[in-house]
């Protein structure tokens, strides 16, 4: 839908959708960021109250194979990425780091880059 | 072009390194910094796509001290996003009214932030019992 240049009506943006991304990925950090970092980074590398065998090849590799599993690393390594992206592209802004549209291209821009190659990764590494 | 020259204060060159937009730096950077780790998950799933052998050298890294002082510092960021993201979730929404009462923006951060910890604790519930089981 397109609005005449004179329109009252605010001129319509993709900005909502990387904000949804933004909140989505703020909210899902949030809830279970401190969990999720203290389990894969701490607790199970070094054995402490979970076993090292957790993340055994063949356990994240089914992890990974399960359809539901693809899903679960999807959403949390790209909303993360996406989180970030936000922050770092208003902060860099206000700081007038960069013209705009050149943050827009090293923040959304790296976000979406990663997105596809996550998604890449879970299709290479198959069913 | 616009008549209109409004008067724009100079602003001193690191503004954002000092009090008060201080908190508001470090506030957004901790969230840049889950950008990190999903990086090392990322990583994860590259090795573990190009084998057992790529993987293990992504395991015995996880192991290092080094990832252990990244992943900690990484939990402090955790943390502070998490209490911060619900210090401005009550301005960021409409306003709360229960039984005729305007709920007050303190509680709702308060709440919201119990509801976080109590979701972090069944997750890490959920891996210690999955990992009695494997």
């Amino acid at each position: 839908m397109s609005t005449p240049n004179d329109s009252p009506l605010p001129k319509r943006t993709i900005a909502p959708l990387f904000w949804l991304l933004f909140g989505a990925g703020g909210m899902l950090a949030a809830l279970f960021g401190p969990a999720l970092i203290l389990a894969t980074g701490v607790m199970i590398p070094f054995g402490w109250g979970l076993p090292q065998r957790f993340d055994s090849y063949a356990n994240v590799l089914a992890l990974a194979r399960n359809p539901l599993g693809k899903l679960v690393l999807l959403a949390v390594i790209a909303l993360l990425f996406w989180h970030a992206a936000e922050r770092l592209f208003l902060t860099l802004k206000d700081m007038r780091a960069a013209p705009v549209w050149l943050l827009r291209w090293l923040t959304y821009g790296v976000a979406a880059v990663l997105t596809v190659v996550t998604l890449a990764l879970l299709l290479a590494i198959g069913f | 072009m616009s008549e209109s020259r409004p008067y724009l204060r100079a602003q001193p060159r690191h503004w954002w390194a000092h009090s008060p937009y201080r908190a508001y730096t470090i506030r957004e950077l901790s969230g840049v910094a889950l950008a990190l780790y999903a990086a090392i998950l990322l990583a994860g799933l590259a090795s573990l796509a190009r084998g057992p052998a790529a993987f293990e050298t992504y395991r015995q890294f996880l192991a290092s001290p080094l990832s252990l002082l990244i992943h900690l510092l990484l939990l402090a960021a955790a943390v502070w996003h998490m209490w911060t993201w619900f210090q401005i979730l009550p301005k960021t929404m409409p306003k709360l009214v229960w039984r005729g009462r305007l709920i007050r923006q303190d509680v709702m951060s308060l709440t919201a932030t119990v509801v976080a910890v109590v979701c972090s604790l069944l997750l890490l519930s959920l891996f210690i019992l999955v990992g009695a089981y494997l």
